[in-house]
């Protein structure tokens, strides 16, 4: 374990660490854009410059391995000049973009420039014109004016996707980013590239136009989308939900994410939402308010007994699991609780990297506390008590994220033979209107609405944050267990709708921006 | 509302105060039947005053030669704006050398304060204060103004063009 002293301050790194490594395990701020925790080294930007006692230059910190008793220093003149000029260099041909360019307010170039630039252009020469607007793929646009060649998406289609589509083509300032001869860039996990893009050369095309980065707030949670259970970071403000990114977790997805896993945030947007309860009666559907149809159907749910089931999916919380369970068999008197499994066949599929074939975040804590309460039935025995008609009332918890949930019609179908369902649904489905006589849909809230904790397939129970909140009147799974089993309970009403409890730090890294108070305070929802 | 409250003698010598006022009053009244045309008050809305063409009224989207908005949809003008007023949805345009453009364009005049800082932070001298003032309106509804009215309202005759020429920056290799 080497000892090296930074910026005056003595320290032990790991051995074989690089300086950068070094610094940013200590928070040390050092500008950069070729070097990413999760790639290889490339060492092609030059601006991660470090003095070093003893060498007659200045280094470049990601490609410098620490030796014992190295004295390093980013803080100099020297080193200040030297990524100056380094960043003059990066924008000679850079276009003046920024406007309509989606990268801007959490783009390298303007943080860098802020920081280290503020100079006058000296440039005489005209810029050199590339390709802008390019279709990379069903997911990526690229504009080769705007890429400052750190080969970042380069490595990651190489190292990480294995997919290999992207690389740099001709020479000198024409070099330009793009995919092998009628290739495109499409793969499971092409949506990373526009994250590590330190610049808004790659943009995606779900997210392009639709909101600037600073409209946005943030919020942490974890992917519903399978049970690798990401770590993710949502974009929102008062119009909705815009995207989602990963979340550094060591043990769990690394830097990355999966594309898929990024369009999770669309069913949770009010347009997708059941926003009241409705009720089936012989005349048609009528709606009411989601408590007080909980309430209604408490005067068929609280006989309970055998005539009574619940059908889970592996889409809630594991905390609304225990209450749910606990008061079908504790107080309804009912063990006839079901899970209901998508795509059994499927359930051990992984790809190597992250997507796992079981598409629900938390079969495992659903299983978990099946086992804590001895619940053993099966499908069949929901199946085979259907058809006889023993059970008349039906519960269903159904699945939040419908995509992979495909024979919505057949289930519809089969529970249909009780004489009642209560199905507790987040996102609309037509299918549910083919529900009989005598059914309730609940609005349910969605992940990121509430507390609690998801655990994933290797059994590792993550806790998640509640975001915002979207539908307001929607019911957790535990305050519906508590109203249908006719509990009273007391719902505090949301004041922060759509905006988060507390308000998150200043997402602004740099002191210079900081100081930009006017444009930071603004945008308020 | 304050009121100053005198102490002493002056107090009591109030309606010599009151009669000086309703003297000056009187001598107006006096002087604008008699010499109607130094008066100094207009007869609105019959007459209307000349505002400089400076002035900062109405907003005003400006053109490009083809007549379609100059605007690039960047929302630094609803950034800047300190009542919150514009609202822009943007979109992709079909000539990748547009690339963005706003597909709506509101602004809240009701709420609007004529600071002008939309003015000021807009890149591309697409958005400007006009000297047109008078807004009359029937509801709410009707103060806010989209596309229609910004850019192309009879008044500006198809559109108002700016000083900037784009085709000579691209040339000059900006
Ligand atoms: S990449 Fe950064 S500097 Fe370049 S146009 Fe986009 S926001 Fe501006
Ligand atoms: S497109 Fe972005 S990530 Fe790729 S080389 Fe260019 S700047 Fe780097
Ligand atoms: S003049 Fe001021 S208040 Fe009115 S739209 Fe422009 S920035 Fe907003
Ligand atoms: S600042 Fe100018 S270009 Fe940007 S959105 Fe406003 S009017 Fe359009
Ligand atoms: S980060 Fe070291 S050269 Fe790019």
């Amino acid at each position: 374990m080497p000892k090296c002293t930074i910026n005056g301050k003595e320290i032990e790194v790991k051995d074989g660490s690089t300086v950068i490594e070094a610094m940013h395990d200590q928070g040390i701020h050092v500008a950069h854009y070729c070097w990413h925790p999760g790639l290889s080294v490339a060492g092609v930007c030059r601006l991660c410059m470090v003095d070093i006692e003893g060498m007659p230059r200045v280094q470049i910190a990601c490609n410098t391995t620490v030796t014992e008793g190295m004295k390093i220093n980013n803080t100099s003149q020297k080193v200040k000049d030297a990524v100056k000029w380094g960043l003059d260099f990066h924008l000679i041909n850079h276009p003046l973009d920024c406007p309509i360019c989606d990268q801007a307010g959490e783009c390298g170039l303007q943080d860098q420039y802020m920081e280290f630039g503020k100079y006058d252009p000296e440039m005489a020469e005209k810029k050199v014109k590339k390709h802008k607007v390019m279709d990379l793929g069903p997911t990526v646009v690229l504009d080769s004016e705007r890429c400052i060649l750190c080969s970042r998406c380069v490595r990651f289609t190489k190292e990480v996707s294995q997919s290999n589509e992207l690389g740099i083509f001709n020479r000198g300032d024409h070099s330009e980013i793009s995919t092998f001869d009628g290739q495109k860039l499409d793969n499971n996990y092409s949506l990373n590239t526009v994250d590590i893009c330190p610049v808004g050369a790659l943009t995606s095309k779900d997210f392009r136009f639709r909101q600037r980065a600073w409209y946005l707030k943030e919020g942490n949670s974890i992917c519903n989308g399978c049970s690798t259970g990401c770590n993710i970071k949502t974009y929102f403000n008062k119009e909705g939900f815009f995207r989602v990114k990963p979340v550094y977790n060591k043990e769990v997805n690394g830097h990355w994410m999966c594309d898929d896993g990024r369009d999770l945030y669309k069913f949770v947007n009010r347009d997708h939402r059941y926003l009241k309860a409705s009720h089936r009666q012989e005349s048609g559907w009528s709606q009411i308010l989601p408590g007080a149809a909980a309430k209604e159907v408490s005067t068929h749910v609280k006989a309970g007994g055998e005539e009574l089931a619940l059908v889970l999916t592996g889409q809630y919380t594991t905390e609304e699991y225990e209450k749910i369970i606990g008061i079908f068999t504790k107080d309804l008197k009912t063990k006839n609780i079901f899970h209901w499994v998508n795509n059994k066949e499927s359930f051990e599929a992984f790809d190597n990297l992250l997507i796992r074939g079981d598409k629900n975040p938390n079969t495992k804590g659903l299983l978990q506390v099946f086992e804590k309460n001895q619940i053993s039935k099966t499908w069949a025995d929901l199946e085979t008590s259907l058809k006889a008609g023993a059970i008349k009332t039906v519960v269903v918890a159904g699945p939040e994220n419908l995509k992979f949930y495909k024979d919505l019609d057949a289930k519809v179908q089969l529970f249909s033979q009780a004489k009642k369902v209560i199905w507790l649904q987040t996102a609309k489905h037509p299918a549910l209107e083919k529900l009989p006589i005598n059914s309730w849909i609940i609005p349910m809230k969605s992940f990121v609405e509430k507390e609690g904790s998801f655990v994933n397939y290797k059994g590792l129970s993550q806790k998640m944050n509640k975001v915002t909140t979207i539908v307001s009147e929607a019911l957790t799974l535990a305050e519906a267990a508590e109203l249908m089993a006719g509990h009273q309970i007391s719902i505090k009403p949301d004041t922060h709708i759509l905006t988060d409890a507390d308000r998150p730090l200043d997402q602004v890294m740099s002191e210079h921006r900081k100081k930009n108070e006017f444009v930071f305070k603004r945008g308020t929802v | 509302m304050s009121v100053v409250q005198r102490d002493g003698e002056t107090r009591k010598w109030y309606l010599l105060g009151v009669l000086g006022g309703l003297w000056i009053t009187g001598h107006h009244l006096i002087k604008n039947l008699f010499n109607r045309k130094q008066m100094i008050t207009l007869n609105y809305p019959e007459e209307k005053y000349e505002y400089s063409p400076r002035f900062k009224g109405n907003h005003v989207l400006t053109v490009k030669k083809d007549g379609s908005l100059r605007c690039t949809a960047c929302m630094l003008c609803a950034t800047n704006c300190p009542a919150e007023c514009i609202r822009i949805v943007a979109s992709e345009h079909e000539d990748p050398s547009v690339e963005k453009f706003p597909i709506s364009y509101e602004i809240d005049m009701l709420r609007c304060v004529f600071c002008g800082f939309c003015e000021e932070a807009c890149p591309v001298d697409a958005i400007r204060l006009g000297p047109e003032w008078q807004v009359p309106g029937l509801c709410g509804d009707n103060f806010i103004y989209g596309i229609d009215r910004l850019a192309y309202r009879p008044q500006l005759k198809g559109g108002i063009q700016s000083f900037v020429d784009d085709e000579e920056r691209h040339k000059a290799g900006i």
